[in-house]
């Protein structure tokens, strides 16, 4: 079992109270911000000697619930302090940005750490079309023709134009090339049977977060798998990523207490703009192909909103306790999924960057000795 | 669209005309001559010539054309006679590959060249032998097809025909060995769901032409003018006009501009 240490980079100095969408910038202090940028990008680097196998972080847009408008310059600041650790962008939101400056940057990138780049492939989460101005209806398709696109400018052997539906391109030859051959290692987000398909379809690792429960989980990993072989390969564990918030501390007690805290800032604060944003876009828009998609979307955040942390823990959609219980957790979990790739998403809210530092030695010292060879 | 026929040294040649302007040969694929929007809107620039290749869409053969470097002589006939001047030549397919041994024979009758998917290696294994599996080979939409379309009978009679001209060989080594040689200004087409031609077929005539340009259209099939006529027609269309230029956006993205 590989293990991703996982940072959304949230603005965690505001009051606790909802906020409509967009999210107002006149509560953003640069100088607090700067702060918490080092905090993070420290922690990051730390991980590799903590025994994580991938760092990795993702794009956000207007909202404090991520400071990372572009996630490839965390990339390039980890690259060179860190020497081991995959850095994995998971990703850029690809239907949002030109997918030739992606194909581009993380090219840099994966030359920049010698071949250690994890590309993601994102659609992204409805609000972000607000943010950027793209018609949420056409996300699938920008999608689709975007990561062609990206694939072919990093392999094609000749310089090469692109007529397509939404991106168009006479000549594309890009500098530099990605290191990896034919190109980096992809994870495109397959959290419904959609985006399983297309994941498989692509030959990509799927990424699954905020799961609402496992069964859910065990419905798009065996869409997925089924996909792959209809289109002539068959995934390994390490193909399947699944992401949780976690929180390791010396004591149950402790861990529920500082997840639980960290959790009110999360639900309260940075998701309150989200969801007013994301049920414009819901209601108004094509973002979904068809209402069964949408409705189960809904319903997956319905779910994970009026469970309660005991409920979340015992569902197996959050990873929360003691070293001991973490390493029993993450069994059961793997039993369930047969996952290759656990992603930790460590900073939920405003749980104390001292906490997730002691948490990541005690995953050092007496978790990860237990499920590395899962 | 008129028909006209015209006598060469080998034998009678039926060929269509339509539009005005720069001369525009247009060689058609293996299926025959399908009168496409793409070709209905270059007809609107361009003097456009579609001779029919002798054996297909049910004319004869001339006996002594029997390789597609006797076809492309036989163009390049058709292009004094006809035309009589330098033409730009857009091949499809099986065309294309009669285009480039055009340009490779008659350098002096060919300014730019368009190679739809040109036939130059094939993807291995054996064509499907009903209509409807080849029609799902050839076009992602074939809801699309023009509602003229020659009778599916028609088609697999003109689909005999190639390996009348083609030489064994694949890919076809006299004509790869020629391509450095061809200084023609081409563009290049493939649908990126071409599953008739692979794109190394495309891949290797882009790095062996001097002066080529290689173009996917995106959500196409072979028949890329069927496809994806709009995006094909505008490509095609800024190439011929503006050369070089065609790379540049030529467009505002301004909404209000001015």
């Amino acid at each position: 079992m590989k293990f991703s240490f996982f940072h959304l980079m949230p603005y965690t100095h505001l009051e606790l109270e909802s906020h409509d969408w967009p999210f107002p910038n006149r509560y953003f202090d640069p100088w607090k911000a700067s702060a918490l940028y080092k905090t993070y990008v420290e922690s990051m680097i730390h991980a590799e000697s903590c025994g994580f196998d991938w760092v990795g972080c993702n794009e956000h847009h207007f909202s404090p619930y991520g400071m990372m408008a572009n996630c490839n310059l965390i990339g390039g600041a980890l690259a060179y302090p860190t020497k081991r650790v995959k850095i994995a962008m998971i990703g850029n939101l690809v239907p949002l940005n030109n997918p030739i400056r992606i194909a581009e940057e993380y090219a840099m990138l994966d030359c920049m750490s010698g071949g250690r780049l994890v590309a993601g492939l994102m659609r992204g989460i409805p609000h972000e079309y607000l943010a950027y101005n793209i018609p949420p209806g056409e996300s699938w398709e920008r999608q689709r023709e975007a990561v062609q696109l990206i694939l072919k400018a990093w392999t094609e052997p000749e310089p090469f134009g692109w007529e397509g539906k939404h991106f168009q391109y006479r000549q594309v030859s890009i500098w530099p090339k990605p290191m990896q051959k034919p190109h980096p290692p992809l994870v495109i987000s397959a959290s419904n049977a959609d985006s399983a398909k297309f994941a498989a379809e692509m030959g990509a690792t799927m990424g699954m977060v905020l799961l609402a429960d496992l069964p859910s989980g065990r419905d798009c990993i065996r869409i997925y798998k089924e996909t792959a072989r209809v289109n002539g390969w068959e995934p390994t564990a390490e193909n399947v990523l699944v992401g949780m918030h976690t929180c390791i501390a010396e004591t149950d007690e402790e861990a529920r207490r500082w997840m639980a805290h960290g959790l009110k800032y999360f639900d309260q604060v940075l998701m309150g703009g989200l969801q007013a944003s994301q049920r414009i876009v819901l209601q108004k828009t094509r973002y979904f192909e068809n209402d069964e998609s949408r409705d189960r979307w809904k319903s997956r955040l319905d779910k994970r909103r009026t469970l309660t942390l005991d409920e979340a823990i015992e569902r197996g959609t959050v990873l929360c306790g003691s070293p001991e219980t973490v390493v029993e957790q993450i069994k059961r979990i793997h039993g369930e999924l047969g996952h290759g790739v656990f992603n930790f998403t460590v900073k939920v809210g405003t749980l104390p960057d001292e906490v997730i530092r002691r948490g990541m030695e005690l995953f050092r010292d007496r978790v990860h000795p237990h499920v590395r060879g899962l | 669209m008129q028909a006209r026929k015209v006598p060469l040294s080998t034998g009678e040649l039926t060929y269509f005309v339509a539009g005005e302007g720069r001369p525009l040969l247009y060689l058609h694929p293996a299926g025959g001559v399908r009168w496409t929007r793409v070709l209905e809107g270059l007809a609107k620039s361009f003097a456009l010539h579609v001779p029919v290749m002798p054996g297909f869409d049910g004319t004869s053969a001339h006996g002594a054309v029997k390789s597609m470097q006797g076809l492309a002589k036989l163009m390049g006939e058709f292009i004094d006679k006809v035309i009589g001047d330098t033409s730009d030549v857009m091949g499809c397919s099986f065309g294309g590959c009669v285009a480039l041994w055009l340009a490779a024979e008659r350098p002096d009758r060919v300014d730019h060249l368009v190679l739809e998917c040109p036939a130059v290696f094939r993807s291995k294994g054996p064509r499907p032998a009903d209509a409807e599996a080849l029609k799902k080979l050839l076009f992602l939409h074939p809801e699309k097809l023009p509602p003229e379309s020659k009778p599916a009978e028609q088609e697999v009679a003109n689909r005999r025909m190639p390996p009348h001209y083609r030489a064994p060989d694949d890919p076809d080594s006299e004509l790869l060995a020629k391509t450095a040689s061809i200084d023609k200004l081409t563009l290049i087409l493939h649908g990126t769901a071409d599953r008739m031609i692979p794109k190394e077929s495309v891949q290797l005539l882009k790095s062996r032409l001097p002066r080529s340009y290689l173009v996917y259209v995106w959500d196409a099939a072979h028949a890329i003018e069927v496809d994806q006529p709009e995006r094909m027609l505008s490509l095609v269309e800024g190439f011929l006009q503006r050369s070089e230029g065609f790379m540049v956006n030529w467009g505002t993205l301004a909404v209000n501009p001015g």
